[in-house]
């Protein structure tokens, strides 16, 4: 406790100095908290994203990611019911996507989804009703937010238009009556979705028998790496994927954002030490003529070093509890900046709050403080104490 | 630049026109090896695989399939442009025609673009193909631009707003290592002015050397930058297998980095100063 009164009296004596120290790590270990959050945010909230449906794969052609080109999966049936007769597979949910032109004053672009409403996971309804069937002759269209904010609403008819050769564009489209509305959960910043049955799309998009995607939901207790394993053999022209390897591909190509993370959360840890570093040898070099005369006294060089490093502690703590605040605030900055970074599903978070993270910086930013105060600390313990009393005034 | 359009069908991204990513099929058609055929590859293929100018390789849309035997009849460096990174890589170059067999997609293609004789009518023009070509979206070279660039915009902002906080902690950091710089002057001060040497003599002091230390340390600085600078070219162009330069130290930057340095750091010095000659300088010597 005497300590502890000790180095909580020395830091107040100095009051510029320890609050500018303190704002100086605080800022640091707001930055590595970003990082933190940063570098291992986006693959789970990527991965949240692709769990939440509760579908473990996802089957595209070869050679693509789901949507991310126009290629499509041919002779759907076949490969559903093929796929559905594994024991480990309990559905299939058939997804096919499509630009459509919405016919309006400046014809808007949807990308329109043709599933099978019983067995979906490309959207939650938040209105209306959902789709009645994947068959050909369903009419019926659920929207998302950005489309019912053009004034559309449940009740409305549309009409869509698929793009297509110049011969027959004009008489590929297809009138629908709105009966919801719901939250695309792969929808990217400013996407227009819409969700209607498969039949219907591929009647438009002249595609039949055909998928974008399949998602695959897997039987209780099947082991996902096994299944994708038995479904490349089985089903060689298809690019099949767990969610753990989609996670990993996407994480590849934001590889960016995870080095920066690590070259800016290590850059906030040296300037941490320094910082405290060089604070706390200006501090104890201020004060070798004090160490001395205690030392003079009896008290043992453990216990001075102790209080040094309590100093440092109370400084770096101090730090952390602001810098973790002004973390959370900075995060929330950047993270509306990079939500506009296109291509990515709106739902995709870059900052991911998680205790883990918060108490690793926390801990980072104290241990990096303590370590810095232990080098001029123990090297002023090892001065001579009668030639420093003789040379300095307590 | 201003006189061209670019047109696209409304299902298409914005993709190379002579490439093979994405556009195969399930059931694409076997590819007919027509006659032909030479192709151009990328430089960083052509180091991968050892390729030069005559060889002769077989490319394909089957990874199990026999392929079509085609001669390499040029390696080329693609333009520096940051829209590239992030599509498929490496690439290589094929006559039109020879694509959409590969790809079973006979006449089409998922752009093409538009010279006009009069630049000026561009937007009547893209106007009367769209009326023209209902589902295609035809776009001014400058949109097309716009649009490539997003995701560079979007890192350019993420970017100054990281530089922001890194220079707020340099300016803070900056600012406590010149106030300990002062203090510690304190009993040299004491004794100064205890012999009669001036406050405006002993500010001036302590100020000069506040700004030699902050000039000394912005040009150290800006030495780690630079070295920082170019191990970041080296990595991400390796990485990226490119000549684009990700990092640039201009004369702008050294001068903000400068004058920063300089100027946080004469405040903190002579906020220091001020505040030590107002100590009594015979309490400071312990008298």
């Amino acid at each position: 406790m005497l300590i502890l009164r000790y180095s909580a009296r020395e830091l107040l004596r100095h009051p510029i100095r320890s609050g500018l120290a303190i704002l100086g790590v605080a800022v640091a270990c707001a930055m590595l908290l970003d990082m933190l959050m940063l570098g291992g945010g986006l693959n789970s909230s990527f991965e949240s994203l692709l769990t939440t449906a509760g579908y473990e794969l996802r089957v595209a052609p070869a050679g693509t990611l789901p949507f991310d080109t126009g290629a499509t999966i041919s002779d759907l049936q076949t490969v559903r019911t093929g796929m559905q007769r594994l024991d480990e597979i309990d559905g299939v949910a058939p997804v096919l996507g499509a630009n459509l032109l919405l016919e309006g004053p400046d014809r808007p672009r949807v990308f329109v989804l043709g599933v099978d409403p019983t067995d979906q996971g490309i959207y939650r309804l938040e209105a209306g009703e959902d789709l009645r069937s994947e068959a050909r002759g369903e009419r019926g269209i659920v929207i998302d937010r950005e489309l019912a904010d053009r004034g559309l609403a449940i009740g409305d008819a549309i009409m869509l238009q698929a793009p297509g050769s110049f011969a027959d564009a004009r008489s590929r489209r297809g009138e629908f009556t709105i009966v919801g509305i719901a939250d695309f959960l792969y929808s990217s910043v400013g996407e227009r979705s819409a969700a209607v049955s498969l039949g219907t799309l591929a009647e438009i998009t002249d595609q039949p028998d055909e998928a974008s995607l399949l998602m695959v939901r897997l039987a209780e207790g099947a082991d996902p790496e096994y299944v994708v394993m038995r479904l490349r053999s089985d089903f060689p022209g298809l690019e099949i994927a767990s969610v753990g390897q989609l996670v990993e591909r996407a994480a590849q190509r934001l590889s960016y954002f995870r080095q920066l993370a690590v070259i800016l959360g290590t850059v906030s840890l040296i300037v941490t030490t320094l910082l405290i570093g060089t604070i706390m040898a200006i501090s104890i070099n201020d004060r070798y003529g004090t160490i001395a005369a205690l030392r003079a006294i009896g008290i043992s060089r453990r216990s001075l070093v102790a209080a040094f490093a309590l100093e440092s502690l109370l400084l770096s703590l101090a730090a952390a509890i602001i810098g973790l605040a002004l973390g959370l605030l900075v995060a929330g900055q950047l993270e509306s900046i990079l939500s506009d970074f296109p291509g990515l599903p709106a739902a995709i978070r870059f900052f991911v709050l998680d205790p883990g993270r918060v108490g690793l910086a926390a801990a980072g930013v104290i241990a990096a403080g303590v370590l810095a105060a232990l080098v001029p600390a123990i090297r002023a313990m090892n001065a001579p104490i009668a030639s420093t009393l003789h040379r300095e005034e307590p | 630049m201003t006189g061209l359009l670019v047109v696209l069908s409304a299902g298409s991204l914005i993709a190379p026109l002579a490439s093979v990513e994405g556009v195969w099929t399930q059931d694409a058609h076997p590819l007919p090896c027509r006659v032909a055929t030479s192709i151009l590859i990328e430089r960083s293929l052509a180091a991968d695989f050892g390729l030069a100018p005559g060889d002769s390789v077989a490319i394909g849309s089957d990874p199990a399939g026999p392929g079509c035997r085609v001669m390499v009849a040029g390696v080329y460096e693609p333009d520096a442009d940051p829209a590239e990174l992030a599509r498929e890589r490496p690439r290589i170059i094929m006559h039109l025609p020879e694509v959409a067999a590969m790809a079973g997609r006979d006449d089409e293609v998922d752009r093409f673009s538009i010279r006009l004789r009069d630049p000026a009518g561009a937007n009547d023009v893209a106007e009367d193909l769209v009326a023209l070509m209902p589902g295609t979206r035809v776009l001014r070279a400058e949109a097309v631009a716009a649009r490539a660039s997003t995701t560079f915009e979007v890192v350019r902002r993420f970017h100054r707003a990281i530089g922001i906080i890194t220079i707020t902690a340099g300016g803070v950091f900056l600012a406590c290592i010149m106030t300990l710089k002062v203090q510690e002057r304190r009993s040299q001060v004491a004794a100064l002015r205890l012999v009669g040497v001036s406050r405006s003599t002993l500010l001036s002091w302590l100020i000069l050397e506040a700004a030699l230390v902050s000039v000394f340390g912005g040009i150290l600085g800006i030495g780690i930058g630079s070295l920082a600078s170019h191990l970041i070219n080296g990595f991400y162009q390796r990485a990226y297998q490119t000549t684009l330069e990700f990092s640039i130290v201009t004369a702008e930057t050294v001068w903000i980095g400068l004058v920063l340095a300089v100027s946080l750091g004469l405040i903190a010095g002579a906020v220091g100063a001020v505040r030590l000659l107002q100590v009594d300088a015979l309490a400071e010597v312990g008298r």
